[in-house]
């Protein structure tokens, strides 16, 4: 629709976690979007199964598209979603910093990644609500050492903060990787012709 | 495709009742009401809320002096939620105007049926007529207090307060409470739900006129004779389910409702001198049952669902001011917890919270004069508020019943309507299907929620609302089968639009489908159209085999 399909690359993303950690909230574009997005409202309705959402980013003077395949992240819808894990090749892994148990899952989700998706996708850690201060469960520093090798942010959907960096971020690692392998051979995602790519 | 889903059950009226089972389970009768958790506040609003203040929720004016009248009920825009949000926050206390109620005649221009507490028609036609009795001073500290508010409104989340529309809680409450039938013996069509939006409109916008037009003359005349055939089927010693049926497929009128949903379900039974000793032991049972499961505190429940249920409640239905009042939310959150507790296989799933309220509004729109979603629900009395709560609980069973399989493990009914509609889209619109399938559109990625939650998530409750009329008529496997046609002819619907866009353009636009202005007219022939798919293919189910 609006983006039209002027990119050079499009990269799928997931983003999981917990039921509740704010997952739909991280991306404000994506609330956008949402049938029942009331803006002054806080509440969000719950996600079923996967919602989907947009957006380009340019690095290198080379526009990147991302599909962001928001999940639920009840127990139930599992075999549903795990679905959208193929094909791939970010995965924004999302917990609450004022709920330490949603911390102490991200184990389990890396394990689900590990089972379902592409070996190779790329991963980041996101504190979400780091607006909650006096709340705060999980310090930064734990989570930060947590995993090494993982990419992490703390961010808030509230007052917006890092929210798109974290975007940036995960989206330029993996075009790094991305145009570093395409050098040695051909790359795993997708590459749109250019000629008939939609039918926009 | 090696087994085949079970064929659909033929069409209504064949087999009349018995399609629902009683359970015979026991519960102690001995259970008294104890809803002292139901209600902390309710104690003594009956009593403060005297009986002359029955006609006119003493609203404040502020809205009346704006422009134009907020249309309440498209509540999908924020804007409306806003502007209607500003009159809970600010709403000084009731004392500080003097009551309209003295102000305003019975009769004006020729407008008699004026209800002042009328919920929904309250910002329309309400607004007028007060906004011809407020004096110009007070048009003006409104037009100030407006202004402040609003934007002390923005920084500030909707804070549900205790209003002043207690008064809109109907004297009789107590009494339908135990005899539903009461609500036939009100003179007139009130419209404390939105479900005939039509009539609300001739109202809201045209609110001087004198001579109703022929049109609206044969409507209503249609209309009244619809009550009656209604009035005259409720009312039987032994009401006959199969004319129960026929008359509630083509919707029911918002005052009964919350007499034939019941009915329908078979949680009220068909005869009457059963009805009040049933509705009595349901909601003992119901009431025992919370009693049992909460009785050993917080600590005794299941954790997990517990955690999904208690972030989920106030997810439900966000911004509309009736489910962010906490006992609304207390009551979802037992209703929903009972329930997951007795269904093992499948618990609470994301989604139920949706389908549970449906029923609590229909059944409170029973006990006031006013749109049950402005509604603060403690100003019920306990009892009344406790019967809402428990006969929402067994509805929303009954209905959860025809459709388990879609909230049990890898939720099978959900997988196997979402490839028949699939398969019938492939019959019944080819070329729309192979563009989905050119763009590598899934039917899994849009219509997994529509069969989860029933397309509450794509149209209003109000559409949702009258579309259970024509479920329920149709028998209790509608949810699953018949549903499967609705969402066939809703996704047709948006097929030449479809045709033109893209994979994301698909998406995105099933993922917020412009329903929003929808009324009972576009469910309507929603509902045709899947009536006409499910003659044709109900008995052609080798046509769904084809792979």
């Amino acid at each position: 629709m609006a983006e039209g399909s002027n990119f050079d690359y499009l990269f799928k993303v997931v983003l999981i976690g917990d039921s509740g950690v704010g997952k739909s909230s991280v991306s404000p574009f994506l609330v956008l979007s949402r049938f029942t997005r009331n803006e002054f409202n806080l509440e969000t309705k719950s996600t079923i199964g996967v919602e989907f959402a947009t957006r380009s980013i340019t690095v290198d003077g080379k526009t990147l598209k991302a599909q962001i395949w928001d999940t639920a992240g009840q127990e139930r819808y599992r075999a549903i979603t795990a679905a959208y894990y193929r094909g791939a090749v970010g995965a924004l892994l999302v917990y609450d910093i004022a709920k330490h148990a949603t911390y102490v899952n991200v184990t389990r989700w890396l394990k689900e990644l590990r089972d379902h998706a592409d070996s190779n996708i790329v991963i980041m850690l996101v504190g979400n609500k780091s607006d909650l201060k006096h709340l705060r469960a999980v310090p930064t520093e734990e989570a930060k050492t947590f995993l090494n090798g993982l990419s992490f942010i703390e961010t808030s959907a509230l007052d917006a903060s890092n929210v798109e960096s974290a975007f940036q971020t995960i989206l330029t690692d993996i075009y790094r990787i991305v145009s570093s392998k395409q050098l040695e051979q051909n790359a795993d995602p997708i590459k749109p012709s250019r000629t008939g790519g939609g039918c926009c | 495709m090696a087994a085949r889903p079970p064929p659909t059950r033929p069409h209504i009226n064949l087999n009349p009742s018995s399609h629902f089972s009683y359970p015979t389970n026991e519960w102690g009768e001995d259970d008294a009401w104890d809803s002292a958790s139901d209600s902390e506040s309710a104690s003594n609003s009956q009593s403060a809320w005297g009986r002359s203040l029955q006609t006119t929720p003493s609203r404040p004016s502020g809205a009346a002096s704006a422009p134009k009248p907020v249309p309440r009920r498209s509540q999908n825009s924020s804007s409306s939620t806003l502007a209607f949000s500003y009159t809970h926050v600010s709403a000084p206390s009731p004392g500080s105007y003097p009551s309209h109620t003295d102000l305003i005649p019975p009769t004006k221009n020729g407008w008699t049926i004026v209800q002042k507490t009328n919920g929904d028609g309250s910002l329309g036609v309400d607004d007028k007529t007060e906004s011809h009795e407020v004096e110009p001073d007070h048009e003006g500290d409104n037009d100030m207090v407006f202004e402040d508010l609003e934007s002390e409104f923005v920084d500030m989340p909707v804070l549900p307060k205790s209003r002043p529309n207690a008064a809109c809680v109907r004297l009789d409450a107590v009494e339908i409470a135990n005899d539903p039938l009461r609500l036939l013996r009100r003179p007139g069509g009130r419209h404390g739900r939105a479900g005939s939006s039509s009539s609300q409109r001739s109202r809201s916008s045209s609110p001087h006129y004198d001579k109703p037009s022929e049109k609206l003359k044969r409507e209503q005349s249609f209309k009244n004779n619809r009550r009656h055939k209604f009035i005259e089927c409720l009312s039987r010693e032994d009401v006959d389910m199969s004319e129960l049926r026929k008359l509630a497929w083509s919707g029911i009128p918002d005052d009964f409702r919350p007499l034939a949903w019941p009915l329908l379900l078979g949680y009220l039974p068909l005869p009457m001198r059963l009805r009040s000793s049933t509705l009595d032991r349901k909601r003992g049972e119901y009431q025992s049952l919370v009693d049992l499961t909460f009785a050993k505190g917080r600590d005794g429940l299941d954790q997990q669902i517990w955690h999904q249920i208690e972030i989920d409640v106030p997810r439900t239905r966000p911004g509309v001011e009736l489910w962010m009042h906490s006992s609304t939310q207390r009551c979802l959150e037992r209703i929903l917890y009972v329930w997951a507790i007795r269904h093992p296989a499948s618990g609470y799933v994301q989604g139920i919270n949706d389908l549970a309220t449906p029923f609590f509004e229909v059944f409170l729109s029973a006990y006031v004069d006013a749109d049950p979603e402005d509604i603060d629900p403690s100003i019920l009395p306990p009892p009344v508020l406790a019967a809402i709560e428990a006969d929402s609980f067994w509805c929303l069973s009954r209905l959860l019943d025809g459709i388990q399989d879609n909230y049990i493990t890898a939720q099978p009914g959900i997988q196997r309507s979402v490839k028949r509609m699939a398969e019938l889209v492939g019959r019944i619109d080819a070329p729309l299907s192979e563009h989905l399938a050119a763009q590598g559109v899934e039917f899994m990625q849009f219509a997994f929620r529509w069969m989860n939650c029933l397309l509450m998530r794509e149209i209003s409750v109000k559409n949702t609302v009258r579309m259970w009329d024509t479920y329920l008529a149709e028998g209790p496997d509608a949810f699953s089968q018949f549903h499967l046609y609705v969402c066939s002819a809703f996704l047709v619907r948006w097929s030449d639009k479809l045709r033109e866009m893209d994979f994301q353009g698909i998406i995105m636009f099933l993922q917020s489908l412009p329903t929003q202005d929808w009324t009972d007219h576009e469910i309507e022939m929603l509902l045709s159209q899947a009536f006409v798919l499910n003659s044709i293919w109900h008995n052609a189910q080798s046509h769904f085999t084809k792979k």
